[in-house]
């Protein structure tokens, strides 16, 4: 047993430290659900890759919660951090497809005056 | 237990391994989970992109988080922290890329819209210089016109103030004709005579100088006339022959021989009585018609010599004339000589 205890020292020191700062995902929760709500708000459903990362932000805050109810919060607070990294991704591809938008406007725009 | 919930995802042999060699301090050559290959990958992707020039911080961030996730690699090669990691490290390389691109594509619009704002201006500027020419060329238009109508003017008052002058030793009268100028035959002509004398020479010179100045378009009649001395016949010939006299003191003087018609009309229409020498000397006399512009003179002051009482019409005594309309006889009715008296009884 001394060789399973000089492996799962260092790694439970490292864990602790870890969940310490986990402490309840409810915090986590609540930004995820934020970042969701702004990409719904710039309309990342309508932008096809919006809406493949908004998907994605969803499910994982689905699997978070049955997570937590399971009792691992560590688990679910990871997913949560990715569903929010998903969101905000979403939020930034719904930018871009609008700002592309506009630019192509306005390009057509002074095209149709050179003409 | 901690160690489970390490093992849920990977094998329990691996993660001894690479805990044993975490201890060991070795780990770094592991193959890295497929999230931290993602990651890299979105991290290139994101530095070669728009982003390097746009939005540096954000690239930044996630040049850091990407070593966060190498950290835990290197540290616990496959571990559930370096797969976390390794997610949000790729999430923020794809967004800083596409705030890149959001960057590059504002300024793009930008762009377009000052140079479309800046063309629309180069277009009213262009189109409004043309106005400003075409209203300069119409304005140096009316001055031109203006100034041309100045000098006509002037002109008209030169010529009017000749004729003003002239009042002073000649007779001047305006009727429906024109201006009509009587030269007493007193002074050009001896009884019988046609030569213009010397002394009315100087006078006829005088008035050719101002009929010079009247506009060019006026016509010039000259009407000779006699007092009841000697035939009709005669009369008609020595009334023409002073006209012509006259006409051609005239042209010698540089009037436009075209723009003058002679005629002589004898003793036919007398302006004083024939009884003195005094009448017979103010109806030998010979008239100067300035027509009105445009038109011939005489026109309507003309009186056929068939519709005189007592005086027989005699066709061959008409004065020749150049244009057959001043010789056309006028209307009946269209006596309108206000200086005609009543005719002498012989």
């Amino acid at each position: 047993m001394t060789t399973f205890a000089r492996i799962a020292f260092p790694l439970g020191l490292l864990l602790i430290a870890a969940c310490a700062s986990s402490e309840a995902p409810a915090k986590q929760l609540a930004e995820s659900e934020a970042a969701v709500r702004a990409a719904k708000e710039v309309g990342a459903d309508r932008d096809p890759q919006g809406a493949l990362y908004l998907k994605m932000a969803r499910d994982r805050m689905e699997k978070a919660e049955a997570l937590s109810r399971d009792g691992e919060d560590e688990q679910a607070k990871r997913l949560l951090e990715q569903a929010e990294a998903d969101a905000e991704l979403a939020v930034a591809l719904a930018r871009e497809r609008e700002a592309e938008g506009g630019a192509s406007q306005a390009a057509q725009q002074l095209e149709s005056l050179q003409q | 237990m901690t160690f489970s919930m390490l093992t849920r995802n990977n094998p329990t042999l691996v993660i001894a391994a690479c805990a044993l060699s975490a201890a060991l301090g070795a780990c770094g050559s592991s193959a890295p989970s497929q999230q931290l290959v993602d990651a890299r990958r979105a991290y290139n992707d994101a530095a070669a992109s728009s982003a390097a020039r746009y939005t540096p911080d954000d690239l930044l961030t996630a040049r850091q988080a990407l070593e966060k996730a190498e950290k835990a690699h290197d540290d616990d090669a496959r571990s559930e922290d370096e797969v976390h990691l390794a997610y949000l490290a790729a999430r923020k390389a794809q967004i800083a890329k596409a705030k890149g691109e959001i960057a590059e594509a504002r300024k793009a619009e930008e762009q377009a819209k000052a140079m479309y704002q800046a063309q629309l201006e180069r277009a009213a500027t262009e189109s409004q210089s043309n106005l400003a020419k075409a209203a300069n060329e119409l304005e140096s238009e009316r001055e031109a016109r203006t100034e041309a109508e100045l000098q006509k003017q002037q002109a008209d008052r030169r010529a009017a103030a000749a004729l003003q002058g002239l009042r002073e030793v000649v007779e001047i009268q305006q009727d429906q004709r024109g201006t009509v100028i009587t030269l007493t035959g007193g002074l050009l002509f001896g009884s019988g005579k046609s030569e213009v004398s010397p002394n009315a020479r100087v006078r006829l010179d005088q008035l050719g100088d101002v009929l010079a100045q009247q506009p060019v378009d006026k016509p010039i009649q000259v009407v000779g006339h006699t007092d009841d001395t000697g035939s009709e016949s005669t009369n008609e010939r020595l009334s023409e022959k002073r006209a012509q006299a006259v006409a051609d003191q005239l042209i010698a003087r540089g009037i436009d021989s075209e723009r003058i018609t002679v005629e002589g009309r004898g003793e036919a229409e007398p302006i004083a009585s024939n009884d003195t020498a005094e009448g017979r000397a103010t109806n030998r006399r010979v008239e100067i018609i300035l027509g009105t512009a445009g038109e011939a003179p005489g026109m309507t002051g003309e009186m056929p010599p068939a519709q005189r009482p007592g005086m027989g019409s005699s066709p061959g005594t008409m004065p020749q004339m150049d244009e057959p309309a001043s010789g056309s006889p006028a209307a009946p009715d269209d006596r309108s000589n206000p200086q005609q008296p009543p005719m002498p009884g012989d």
